[in-house]
């Protein structure tokens, strides 16, 4: 059984369509790309699978999306513990400004009450932040507030954040669109050594970061999804024309 | 220098005269207020009763200081709750028809004539007792400042990021910690400067409290189903009285509710200011 299973996924902001009957599954352990232009829908479609999307009053989903067999739209589901199943990680770095760098990685799971004590939450918080990269830069830090961070810094105190939650899997919305390229390939490296133990989808509207990161890659166009492969196979024989013409660069 | 560069001087000149000319009232109160009235103030003065209009000790304003802090504190309490509650509905439902309406009624609320809430107040809390009473004083004021707090919470609300907000939802954090703990330490600077606005405005307000609380002179609590005294009222009714001693009692009663008022201010500036690094 895949990880994520979407199933004629639809999706309305007011009474614009922008998910059509999206189809798609998502193995384990590996690094997932969904590229498209800008527009396409690609961030819509992540806070779908989260349900995120409904904290926007305009925004209307029907379909279904399962995570290890749980469908997240059924009625006796806990959101809460949906969201918890999703770590995310947004286009701007989003860290609480006004919270430390330990309280911005703790506060998630000591809020949701998912440690015992003081010493597991440390625990927890210094192992986030490694496996995050970063806590060889912060751990003299902790207590001064995340927004002294430089941008890539804070994209990895959030990549932590979600850490922190032991989510099933990650969602990365276009992660280094704000990042200069040396941050942006440091976060690279980063979700290259993460899918050991996780699953990552990221929304990239650049076909070259898909490549450089991706094992399979799904492309978006206009709310709907046009071809889903491996990405070796969808950069090299494309299946459909406008895949083709996507990944030249001729769209978007 | 060109005509039009000319034009412009003048008009630059005359904005800025007009400017200075409208600050000039505020200064010349304080000036007034503290050249008349401090020489009154004294320790004493904040805790003694009024003396006697003729003869006597100095006597200070000790009921109505009391009374002042009390109903200041109640309302904030009150006022504070509600009108907080009632903000952040206004930020995260403002797409629906009844934020909408609320809206709209605290901005005309805001523009209310208070004597007229303090009207509403005397005939459903002091009528029916048969009583003035602290509460309807601190309920009228409360009523006075929930649509000033309302907004300014909704600001304070609005003002934070989206992306915050789906970042904190994102943990799976429920409704309640979202908005009351990790947004709210957010927002807490505006949040706090809209309840000194609201402090500020139940800390000098008159009208609502001539048909609620009474005034009472020589008691400084007794319950608040009971008559209290206020600065401001105090204020009113010495300033009307035909007693020498007691225009000094108004005067020095009046540099102590300024220097509350500033002081409320002072904080909310600096409150505001930290917001900004
Ligand atoms: N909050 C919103 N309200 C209305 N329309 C929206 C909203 N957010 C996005 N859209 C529209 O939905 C479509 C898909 O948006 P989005 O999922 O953000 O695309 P992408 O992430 O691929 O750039 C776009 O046409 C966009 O204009
Ligand atoms: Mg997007």
């Amino acid at each position: 059984m895949s990880l994520v299973e979407i199933s004629n996924l639809n999706a309305w902001y007011g009474d614009k369509h922008v998910l059509k009957n999206i189809n798609l599954e998502i193995p384990r352990n590996i690094i997932f790309a969904i590229m498209g232009p800008s527009g396409c829908g690609k961030s819509t479609l992540l806070r779908a699978m989260n349900r995120l999307l409904e904290l926007n009053p305009n925004a209307k989903v029907s379909g279904q999306v399962k995570i290890d067999g749980i469908d997240v739209y059924s009625d006796k589901i806990d959101i809460t513990w949906v969201r918890r199943q999703f770590g995310m990680v947004f286009q701007i770095p989003n860290p609480f400004p006004h919270l430390s760098i330990y309280d911005n990685v703790a506060i998630g799971p000591r809020m949701n009450g998912l440690v015992k004590n003081k010493s597991e939450l440390d625990q927890l918080v210094k192992w986030a932040l490694e496996k995050a990269y970063l806590w060889d830069e912060v751990k003299n830090d902790l207590k001064k507030p995340a927004s002294m961070l430089s941008g890539g810094q804070q994209q990895r105190l959030c990549i932590a954040r979600a850490l922190a939650l032991k989510p099933k899997i990650i969602l990365m919305d276009e992660p280094t669109a704000n990042l200069d390229p040396v941050a942006a390939s440091k976060i690279e490296e980063l979700m290259l050594e993460l899918k050991e133990d996780y699953t990552i989808v990221i929304v990239t509207h650049n076909p070259q970061q898909a490549a450089r990161v991706s094992d399979y890659v799904a492309f978006l166009y206009m709310g709907e999804l046009i071809e889903v492969g491996e990405t070796s196979q969808v950069f090299t024989r494309p299946v459909h024309k406008l895949t083709e013409r996507y990944v030249v660069g001729k769209i978007g | 220098m060109n005509r039009r560069r000319l034009e412009e001087k003048i008009m630059l000149g005359v904005i800025s005269l007009l400017a200075i000319i409208s600050a000039i009232p505020i200064f010349a109160i304080i000036i007034n207020i503290y050249s008349e009235g401090l020489k009154y103030v004294s320790l004493s003065f904040l805790i003694d009763f009024p003396p006697p209009p003729i003869s006597g000790g100095a006597g200070g304003i000790g009921p109505a200081l009391v009374g002042s802090l009390i109903l200041i504190g109640l309302a904030t309490v009150i006022g504070g709750a509600i009108g907080f509650f009632t903000g952040l509905y206004l930020s995260e439902y403002s797409h629906t028809k009844l934020a909408q309406y609320t809206q709209m009624f605290l901005q005309i609320m805001v523009e209310f004539p208070t004597i007229i809430i303090g009207l509403f107040a005397y005939s459903v809390l002091v009528a029916p007792l048969k009583r003035f009473n602290a509460f309807a004083g601190a309920f009228a004021l409360s009523i006075v400042i929930i649509p000033y707090i309302a907004l300014n919470v909704r600001e304070a609300y609005k003002s934070i990021p989206y992306t915050l907000k789906e970042a904190a939802f994102s943990l799976g954090l429920s409704y309640p910690k979202v908005y009351l703990r990790v947004l709210l330490s957010t927002a807490k600077r505006g949040v706090l400067t809209a309840l000194l606005i609201g402090m500020a405005k139940a800390g000098g307000e008159t009208a609502p409290l001539l048909l609620t609380i009474l005034g009472t002179t020589f008691t400084y609590f007794e319950g608040l189903d009971q008559p209290i005294n206020a600065i401001p009222l105090l204020i009113y009714n010495f300033a009307l009285s035909p007693y020498e001693r007691w225009h000094q009692v108004a005067w020095g009663a009046s540099a102590v509710l300024l220097t509350i008022i500033l002081t409320i201010f002072i904080i909310s500036r600096l409150v505001v200011k930290e917001v900004k690094i």
